[in-house]
């Protein structure tokens, strides 16, 4: 097999440029801002998470739910038609359930709070993926089968009957890099960096829009902070 | 069931070996069966059973739980006749032990085929991980066999010495050695009883500590799961009774049937209790986290899986079992036993495919199912309605299969008749 390839390192210089992170402080916590105002539901950052990350068919780290009656369809609020997306992916809990469950420790929050998987060590008992609130974990049922006759992205395929999830591109942010949904992004919706820096971008961002995170009440404590569409949006008078 | 259940001493010398060998026959090929099934699904993952993201826990996570409620009836049987003095129950405490080791031990292999990578279980001992309740369970499980084993050694050992078995291991039958049986057995029902409860309480954590699940996380789940046990395993323990009565290995009165039915009247009575205390406090909000599962499980697409645990499962055989005069009929017991097993086993379906039938955040396209869809079908799924696979059927049929089997061959070779030795030997005490 061929040297793989990251879709954006494969880019001129510039797209590296780009992507680069905030200078962390000296203990960084990672944490993503997702702006419901800025999302359009394209699924750019959804697609390029699967060859970035050598996703197989039928599994996705990454997806974007549609806040309305179906799958990009409006529904009717007051008479007015609405609609705005929510882009999910693990949360990165400070507190999470699946690592806790795990009889094993095959998936662990890192010392930068980012929740890992380790594909050697999981025994395939799927319990990370009963107790996780959100559903973003996603088990290999089968043989992985790839739309390709070859791996894509930066990271080792995982083998069947074994469990995977985001891993906010940890091998870009070792690399000084945003996770590639981040970098992918069409409206610049997604914000990455260090909530222990209160001047990050996304502290401050987290502040003033009073960032939200989902599921709050099940006190999960999630890394991935939502900030609502300031105006509906919709058709009609 | 007519000369053979009424007497108590059933004639057994001159009873042909046929339809034993058949019986040995089927169940050895039904385990064929199970492992070929099992061997077809090592070869192609878990994608040939129906579970999928949405719905990750199905016909193996039942069983397994189904089964270490099923050993309930063994050690409760065992300990609380010493315990509580219920002598009543003596004949039937040899057949209760093995019935607990048979019974914990298929729980356990339930636990293989549902795990993605088998090959791996040895991290389990490897890399134990103290806060996940399925280690815990894993630990009790082990404990529990164990006894329960121990358990069917003490109780038959004083035999299997007599009759010069090497499956004695080298004991004598010396006053001594019956002495100390009795001071193990003593032991033994002390341990015994707090490991049983232990044992349906870690289970019943699994599910009742995830904060993730409505209709689970709630703090009724380890009494539900401790009652639920008391009903199918009492219930098994009489049909097993009766079974092995009628093929001469045990003896013992009808009376006894009754008394066993009572208790599995008042088990009962206590399981439709919790059932509707812990639907009651989840209902009455209205519409809320806890509230939408039992909502969905009243009117939903199991909501005939509930009525038919409601009705078949605890109101008939309560009735049956209630009433006096039915109570002393030994058909209507088996009867009214093998519908109250059935139940709880529904009850259990219930509980794990409702808990799961739901996407958590529920927004259009839902969760991603997990395997390669064909094109033009969607790969996502907001719920699914899950049944069986083929595999997994055949599967569960080799697993209860190689039960039966060990079932069998342990009641032929071990001696489940309390003998007029054993019984001289604790009325001494």
């Amino acid at each position: 097999m061929s040297e793989k390839v990251s879709p954006i390192e494969a880019l001129p210089p510039a797209s590296r440029e780009y992507g680069q992170l905030e200078p962390p402080s000296a203990k960084p916590r990672w944490g993503m801002v997702v702006d419901q105002e800025r999302c359009v539901g394209c699924w750019s950052c959804c697609v390029i998470c699967k060859s970035e990350n050598d996703v197989p068919l039928g599994m996705w780290w990454n997806r974007i739910e549609t806040i309305g009656d179906a799958l990009d369809t409006p529904r009717i609020e007051n008479g007015r038609l609405e609609m705005h997306w929510m882009p999910l992916a693990c949360q990165h809990c400070e507190n999470p359930i699946c690592t806790k469950v795990c009889p094993v420790q095959a998936t662990y929050p890192r010392e930068d709070g980012v929740v890992m998987q380790d594909s050697e060590r999981c025994i395939g008992c799927r319990f990370c993926l009963v107790a996780c609130p959100y559903g973003v974990r996603v088990f290999n049922w089968g043989r992985p089968e790839r739309p390709t006759d070859f791996d894509t992205g930066m990271v080792e395929p995982r083998p069947v009957g074994t469990m995977e999830k985001c891993t906010f591109c940890v091998h870009r942010l070792s690399d000084g890099q945003v996770p590639s949904c981040v970098w992918s992004c069409p409206a610049q919706a997604r914000i990455f960096g260090d909530l222990n820096d209160p001047d990050s971008r996304v502290s401050r961002l987290i502040r003033d829009r009073a960032g939200q995170q989902l599921l709050e009440e099940r006190g999960t404590d999630p890394r991935v902070f939502y900030l609502p569409p300031r105006r509906k949006r919709g058709l009609g008078t | 069931m007519s000369t053979v259940a009424t007497s108590a001493e059933p004639p057994v010398a001159h009873r042909s070996a046929r339809p034993l060998l058949v019986w040995l026959a089927l169940l050895a090929a039904g385990l064929a069966v199970g492992l070929g099934a099992w061997i077809y699904q090592l070869a192609h993952g878990l994608a040939v059973t129906n579970m999928r993201n949405p719905m990750m826990w199905g016909l193996y996570i039942t069983l397994f739980m189904y089964f270490v409620g099923l050993s309930a009836g063994g050690l409760i049987v065992a300990s609380s006749g010493r315990l509580f003095g219920a002598t009543r129950l003596k004949p039937v405490v040899r057949l209760a032990v093995l019935e607990a080791t048979v019974a914990v031990m298929l729980a356990a292999l339930f636990l293989l085929p549902d795990i993605g990578r088998p090959d791996r279980v040895w991290h389990l001992l490897r890399y134990p991980h103290v806060t996940s309740p399925m280690v815990w369970d894993l630990a009790i499980v082990t404990v529990y066999f164990l006894i329960s084993a121990t358990y069917v050694w003490v109780y038959t050992r004083a035999d299997l010495a007599r009759r010069g078995s090497p499956l004695a291991l080298g004991t004598g039958t010396s006053p001594a050695d019956e002495r100390r049986d009795e001071r193990l057995k003593g032991v033994l029902a002390g341990v015994g009883l707090p490991a049983a409860i232990l044992l349906h309480s870690i289970t019943a954590w699994i599910f009742g500590l995830q904060i993730a699940r409505g209709f689970w996380y709630s703090a009724i789940m380890a009494p539900l799961f401790i009652t639920s046990a008391l009903v199918s395993g009492t219930g098994l323990m009489i049909l097993l009774a009766l079974v092995v009565r009628r093929a001469g290995r045990v003896s013992f009165r009808d009376e006894l049937v009754s008394y066993l039915g009572g208790m599995l009247a008042v088990f009962i009575a206590v399981e439709g209790f919790l059932v509707f205390s812990e639907m009651l406090t989840a209902a009455y909000p209205g519409a809320s986290f806890e509230s939408d599962p039992v909502m969905r499980l009243l009117t939903g697409p199991y909501s005939a899986f509930f009525w038919f645990e409601v009705l078949v499962g605890l109101a008939i055989p309560f009735v049956l079992l209630a009433v006096r005069r039915w109570r002393m009929n030994v058909g209507l017991v088996a009867v009214a036993s093998a519908l109250a097993v059935v139940g709880i086993f529904v009850h259990r379906l219930n509980l794990v495919l409702n808990g799961l039938s739901y996407a958590t955040v529920p927004y259009p396209p839902g969760v991603s199912i997990g395997t390669a869809q064909p094109a033009g079908t969607d790969s996502f799924a907001l719920s699914l309605f899950y049944y069986p696979s083929l595999v997994e059927y055949l599967v569960a049929l080799g697993v209860l299969c190689f039960g039966a089997l060990v079932f069998t061959v342990a009641a032929r070779v071990l001696p489940l008749r309390e003998t007029a030795h054993s019984q001289a030997a604790s009325e001494d005490r």
